[in-house]
């Protein structure tokens, strides 16, 4: 029931994470952050089996850094940093325990100026796209970004479309997910909103 | 429901002309009934004129493009040529036969014209590597069977380039309009001796 | 002696005794006429679960009988009536059965009920639910209102709860003690009045649109094309919803069919005129 959302604009790719962290009936946390910084303009996004998620996104994190140590300070495209995320998934899917994680990577590439959204399944599904979603939150938010997504729009304009998004998860989803963590993805770096 | 060869949904063909091959696919990847990406090539170009269409389990789609990328570069550096269909189709059979105990859930057609004879070649496969070569057409993906049906009634030998471009077409788009999991777009690629067509179909979005 | 006997011998009963017995029977058990026809049940210990294991694909992929399923319908109220669209796509499994599946059934002039679920069942009980309402004209000589329609329904569907019914359905009207009214009733006994319903595989989506975009005060105009929309945003995303579009508007002077708009090409329309499904090439 977590939401995963991402959505990719001209200057910047937005995502929006749930806050609430829930085992069982109770609701454990609710400032829980479900992201973790790569690198500098690299953002994973994750959701799925507890415990899994957060080993996973710091491992793989663990490893873009160490690239970058090792390779003379270079930063791992959004392109390279999604091959190798999937790659990690796809070899995982076919071990004896498998990470059970889904993953939105946004991304914002500073050789060619341009952001990304990559959306990874735990299966190792990779897929790049204007926007997207994980979980139940797919079903509710994509008709809505279907319609009034624009491909000039920039990040105030993307915010105003997550919200509408919100909006529509809070009236129509079964559970309080105790609102959401903002986070955008553009030429400056990251940087988390509200 | 959990089926491998059919969450994410796709299909691919490949005719045989006169002197040319057509292979075809859609472009739909879904989560079981939620369409998520309407750009999802399934057929990927190893030589000037040979190709190879994966349908099934998207992440072994991608992770076996990957792997032929990798061996057809290998094998144009030791063998400084391009690779001809009918190794191709040794390749992937080899390829996917190693996992025969653990098998990648997917459907490959190859497809192409040999660099020096110009002769024709399609064939498929099953998830373990069995070619199944075939003179006329190949078909794979959740759509098989309305392709069949398409094919059986819409092929005819010796056509060339334009109506076999035709043929395919009509067959794949009608095919997949009978599928819940195919569609969402198609590309066509048409292979003739000296040129390779592509061309991106409009289909029903539905 | 001969009472057993004549119990089994047709030849002895007199058709007039036969006919004032079957008036007696109906009366007492409930049902209308010998004509309409009975619900059999497979003779075995449990016919839910041989039911659930031969038709019910969810929990059995592999079962050999698949029913019809996958839709998209919505209906809500606003200021100059209902509106209620439909899509018209029926699948078994992966198979598309059928992409002109009429889902919209004329109750009666003033009322009409979608479906959504087993495609027989709600196509069945509608069709025996327009006769009840006629029926009710004819006893009480007043049409009647939405909610003993629905309730009609719903009590029906009650009687048949676990045995393997699945029906979605909004049961929609305009009577003039109640105005325009929508009744949500579904297989499990669920029976709601409310102002906005999807229901379906692509209900979700429907309601994205919907939500976003709905008004009371909405125009005629405004609201068939929200109705419009809202499916076109469904079958877009759901593989089980698809085929066209159905239209209805209700009114006070009963239900108006505003078409049936093929997704194939409203599609491409609706994309160019509003500038939306930027997700897609072409």
């Amino acid at each position: 029931m977590d939401i995963i959302l991402g959505i990719k604009v001209q200057d910047g790719t937005i995502i929006a994470t749930s806050k609430a962290a829930t085992r069982g009936i109770s609701v454990l946390k609710d400032s829980d952050d479900k992201t973790r910084v790569l690198n500098p303009h690299n953002l994973v996004a994750y959701t799925g089996e507890s415990g899994d998620t957060v080993q996973f996104a710091e491992y793989v994190q663990a490893n873009v850094q160490l690239y970058t140590m090792r390779e003379n300070d270079i930063e791992l495209s959004p392109k390279a940093t999604a091959s190798f995320v999937r790659n990690q998934l796809a070899t995982s899917i076919r071990s004896r325990k498998p990470y059970q994680v889904n993953v939105l990577i946004a991304g914002y590439d500073t050789k060619t100026d341009t952001p990304t959204l990559n959306w990874i399944d735990y299966l190792g599904t990779q897929v790049e796209l204007p926007y997207g979603a994980h979980g139940y939150a797919g079903f509710y938010a994509t008709s809505l970004l279907d319609k009034h997504y624009r491909k000039d729009m920039k990040v105030e304009q993307g915010l105003e479309l997550l919200q509408l998004c919100l909006k529509e998860l809070e009236t129509r989803m079964p559970i309080d997910f105790k609102g959401v963590y903002i986070k955008v993805v553009d030429k400056d770096g990251i940087k988390a909103l509200n | 429901m959990s089926d491998p060869s059919s969450m994410n949904g796709g299909s691919a063909v490949a005719m045989v002309g006169k002197d040319c091959i057509a292979i075809a696919c859609d472009l739909r990847l879904g989560n079981q009934s939620l369409g998520i990406s309407n750009n999802f090539e399934k057929i990927f170009q190893f030589g000037d004129k040979t190709f190879l269409g994966l349908t099934g389990l998207a992440t072994d789609v991608t992770t076996l493009s990957e792997t032929f990328r990798f061996k057809n570069n290998l094998y144009k550096l030791r063998e400084e040529r391009q690779i001809e269909p009918q190794t191709l189709a040794n390749l992937v059979s080899s390829t996917l036969y190693e996992k025969r105990f653990g098998p990648y859930f997917v459907g490959p057609i190859v497809a192409g014209l040999d660099s020096k004879t110009s002769k024709s070649f399609i064939c498929g496969f099953d998830l373990i590597g069995c070619i199944d070569f075939a003179k006329d057409f190949i078909v794979s993906g959740t759509a098989t069977d309305q392709l069949y049906g398409m094919c059986e009634s819409l092929y005819e030998p010796n056509l060339e380039p334009e109506d076999l471009f035709e043929t395919i077409s009509q067959a794949l788009l009608n095919a997949v309009d009978r599928d819940a999991l195919s569609g969402w777009g198609a590309v066509v690629y048409v292979v003739t001796k000296d040129k390779v067509v592509k061309r991106t179909l409009r289909t029903r979005q539905d | 002696m001969n009472t057993i006997a004549n119990k089994f011998t047709h030849a002895n009963s007199s058709s007039v005794l036969n006919e004032i017995n079957a008036v007696q029977s109906e009366f007492a058990s409930g049902h209308q006429l010998e004509l309409a026809p009975s619900i059999q049940v497979p003779p075995i210990s449990q016919p839910t679960d041989f039911l659930r294991a031969h038709t019910d694909d969810a929990s059995n992929p592999d079962c050999k009988i698949k029913i019809a399923h996958g839709t998209t319908t919505l209906a809500f109220r606003f200021k100059e009536g209902i509106v209620v669209a439909v899509d018209s796509r029926a699948t078994a499994g992966n198979w598309i059965a059928s992409q002109t599946v009429n889902k919209v059934i004329r109750i009666n002039p003033f009322l009409l009920g979608t479906m959504a679920g087993g495609a027989a069942d709600c196509q069945y009980w509608e069709t025996w639910l327009g006769t009840q309402c006629r029926l009710h004209e004819l006893r009480e000589k007043e049409r009647i209102s939405v909610a003993a329609a629905s309730k009609i329904l719903g009590n029906l569907v009650y009687e048949y709860k676990g045995m393997g019914l699945s029906m979605g359905t909004m049961v929609c009207g305009y009577t003039k003690k109640e105005g325009p009214t929508i009744y949500y009733v579904d297989s499990d006994g669920t029976r709601l009045k409310g102002d906005i319903f999807c229901v379906g595989s692509g209900q979700t989506f429907a309601y994205g649109v919907l939500d976003s975009e709905y008004k009371w005060d909405l125009t005629v105009e405004e609201a068939l094309y929200l109705g419009k929309r809202s499916i076109l945003a469904a079958t877009h995303r759901d593989a089980y919803s698809g085929g066209s579009i159905n239209l209805y508007h209700v009114t006070e002077t009963g239900w108006v069919y505003h078409g049936n708009h093929n997704v194939g090409d409203i599609f491409w329309d609706i994309k160019e005129k509003e500038q939306s499904f930027n997700n897609v090439d072409g």
